[in-house]
């Protein structure tokens, strides 16, 4: 129940708090989102070096026609040399037929010389060129007007070659060094996406599979109010909810069967009151039909010797009623932090006169120090004094009682171990011994000692245990749970609701 | 009834004195057994007449008593007593011809009686 309350309040928080929460995506999305992240880049990385490598073969082709143009405007510069210094009349149409070539190789390669140096360039080129041929038609030997006209057109046309050849040279250099600078910081990124995802996801899912072992370690502990509520909502967020829930499932059976328990112990409870106060009353009775029949032929210490009986059994039953008031109307648990050494140097002293008359020799081997238990003081005293009592009677004179505890530090439990060296008991009988009304002790013996105790260490959580050989002796083990501050005040919540 | 020999297992011991002290004085021999494996050790030694028997006991229960007895014995009459008497075990020993089933507490008059007949003949003619 109050796991389920935890759970409603972690959904309502998370409802309440609107903003996206990393914890809340699916391990399955944030990888889907993070591949999807990696392929945009590539492609944008990808999209852009093919766009620099398009530009860089743009600039190159340009730069072959520029090369190819300026060998051409070289020769005609030579020939408008020749032409100028010796009247060569060939030089002209040489010139002519250079300068259509020209504008042949513009005119076919335009589109490429246009995406190179752009349309303005590209027109001021073919400007030049045609003032340069108008100006050489104009041209007349020995006019050097018209001479200096032509030489300043030819190199107007040298200029813008050279200048556009290595202004583009400069561009493809700078284009080439960007597009290695792009590539090493696009891979970096790459890289670093990668591997930031697949560390976060696998810090993410390591994380989450160590929350569901250790989900499943306190299940299998029985311990299921340990563990914690989940709050990612992510495949790992929900295996641990998913877990969380079926461990209170879980608790809700085994409560569920405890009950059914009860409730059959009642039922052997009710059989064993029937015979075991049968046999008293019937005693009683028997003894009183005789006294009655045969009191004219006893005598007076027969007559005692009578009613003693009568009363010794009326104790018997009266014995075994107080028992089984004190199971069925427990006194309400008063748990408190406590040193179990100190509960047993209590009890301890309480059979020390018993053990003298009855001639035990005991040895305690308690532990120091061993972190304090949370019980009811009362109630394991009364289990510790029952178990050492038991062990007296199991006892002849000259054995030995030995109570040891300790931490067990893979249970987190403290051990409480009574051992005798006393007649043990025999396998058939020790499956039994925490049965109601199931007593080696005959008529002295309710055997209800050895049934209240284990229910007692069954309600602090602990478990309780016996092995024994015939001859040898028997050794009874109490394991009481190791409480944290937080788990007290949890119990302390429980027991008070 | 003097000279009749009976024989008394249960584990308390005072309903095998009781017993004793009543049925002595009307002549019978009577002996007393906290459990079964004793007494039928002396039955093997001895002949008895009447065996009466507690239903619950530890070791060899009533019911088993009875049966070795009606096996062994069949001569030997039974009387079974239980403090926890129900219809299951009332049924069963019928099955094993118990002599007698009595609830506890016994009524020792009733119980006498009950002996009495069991050991009386039955006369010619009678059902």
């Amino acid at each position: 129940m109050v796991l389920a309350v935890q759970e409603r309040k972690l959904r309502g928080a998370k409802k309440r708090g609107g903003v996206l929460n990393l914890r809340q995506i699916k391990i399955f999305h944030k990888i889907i989102a993070a591949n999807l992240a990696n392929i945009l880049l590539i492609v944008v990385t990808g999209f852009l070096a093919y766009h620099s490598l398009e530009t860089v073969l743009t600039k190159l082709k340009f730069m072959e026609i520029a090369d190819s143009m300026g060998s051409d405007f070289l020769e005609m510069r030579l020939a408008e040399k020749n032409f100028f210094l010796y009247g060569e009349k060939a030089a002209l149409s040489e010139i002519e037929s250079k300068i259509n070539a020209t504008k042949k190789t513009i005119k076919r390669s335009r589109p490429d010389i246009v995406r190179a140096i752009g349309d303005p360039k590209t027109t001021g080129l073919e400007s030049d060129l045609d003032n340069y041929s108008r100006t050489l038609k104009k041209a007349r030997i020995g006019d050097t007007g018209a001479q200096a006209k032509v030489r300043a057109a030819g190199h107007k046309l040298m200029d813008f070659i050279i200048y556009n050849t290595s202004y583009e040279r400069a561009e493809v250099h700078n284009i080439l060094a960007g597009s290695a600078k792009g590539l090493f910081l696009s891979f970096v990124l790459i890289l670093f996406t990668a591997v930031g995802v697949t560390l976060l996801l696998s810090v993410r899912v390591l994380g989450s599979l160590k929350r569901i072992e250790k989900a499943a370690h306190l299940i299998s502990g029985g311990e299921f109010e340990k563990i914690e509520p989940e709050s990612s909502m992510d495949e790992c967020g929900i295996a641990v909810s998913a877990l969380r829930s079926m461990a209170g499932e879980l608790r809700n059976r085994e409560e569920q069967m405890l009950e059914a328990r009860k409730l059959a112990s009642i039922g052997i409870l009710i059989a064993g009151v029937s015979h075991e106060i049968g046999n008293p009353l019937n005693n009683i009775s028997m003894l009183a039909q005789n006294f009655v029949e045969l009191y004219d032929r006893m005598d007076r210490e027969e007559h005692i010797e009578y009613v003693k009986k009568i009363e010794d059994e009326t104790e018997r039953i009266q014995r075994i009623v107080k028992d089984l008031l004190d199971f069925a109307r427990p006194k309400k648990p008063d748990f408190k932090e406590t040193d179990i050494n100190g509960v047993i140097d209590k009890s301890m002293r309480l059979v020390q006169n018993m053990m003298s008359v009855c001639n035990i020799d005991s040895r305690l081997e308690l532990e120091e120090p061993l972190p304090t238990v949370y019980i009811d003081e009362h109630q394991i005293q009364g289990v510790l004094v029952n178990l050492i009592t038991n062990s007296i009677h199991a006892s002849s004179p000259g054995d030995r009682l030995r109570v040891a505890t300790r931490l067990n530090p893979d249970s987190d439990r403290v051990e409480i171990e009574v051992e005798d060296t006393g007649k043990g008991m025999a396998p058939e009988v020790l499956p039994h011994i925490f049965d109601p009304f199931f007593t080696t002790k005959g008529a002295s013996g309710t055997g209800l000692g050895l049934f209240v105790s284990y229910g007692i260490i069954k309600n602090h959580k602990g478990e309780m245990r016996a092995r024994s050989e015939v001859g040898t002796g028997t050794c009874f083990t109490i394991e009481l749970p190791v409480h944290s501050r937080l788990e007290r005040s949890e119990q302390c919540l429980v027991s008070g609701s | 009834m003097p000279g009749f020999r009976v024989i008394v297992i249960d584990d308390e011991k005072i309903v095998g004195q009781m017993i004793k002290v009543a049925l002595e004085p009307d002549g019978y021999l009577v002996e007393t057994f906290l459990n079964a494996e004793p007494a039928f050790a002396r039955l093997r030694a001895e002949k008895f007449d009447i065996v009466i028997t507690d239903l619950k006991m530890k070791g060899m229960d009533g019911m088993d008593v009875l049966r070795t007895i009606k096996t062994a014995y069949p001569e030997i009459k039974v009387i079974m007593v239980t403090a926890f008497a129900s219809l299951d075990s009332a049924v069963e020993a019928m099955k094993s011809k118990v002599d007698g089933f009595f609830a506890k507490p016994v009524k020792i008059k009733e119980l006498k009686e009950c002996i009495l007949k069991l050991l009386t003949p039955a006369e010619p003619g009678s059902a």
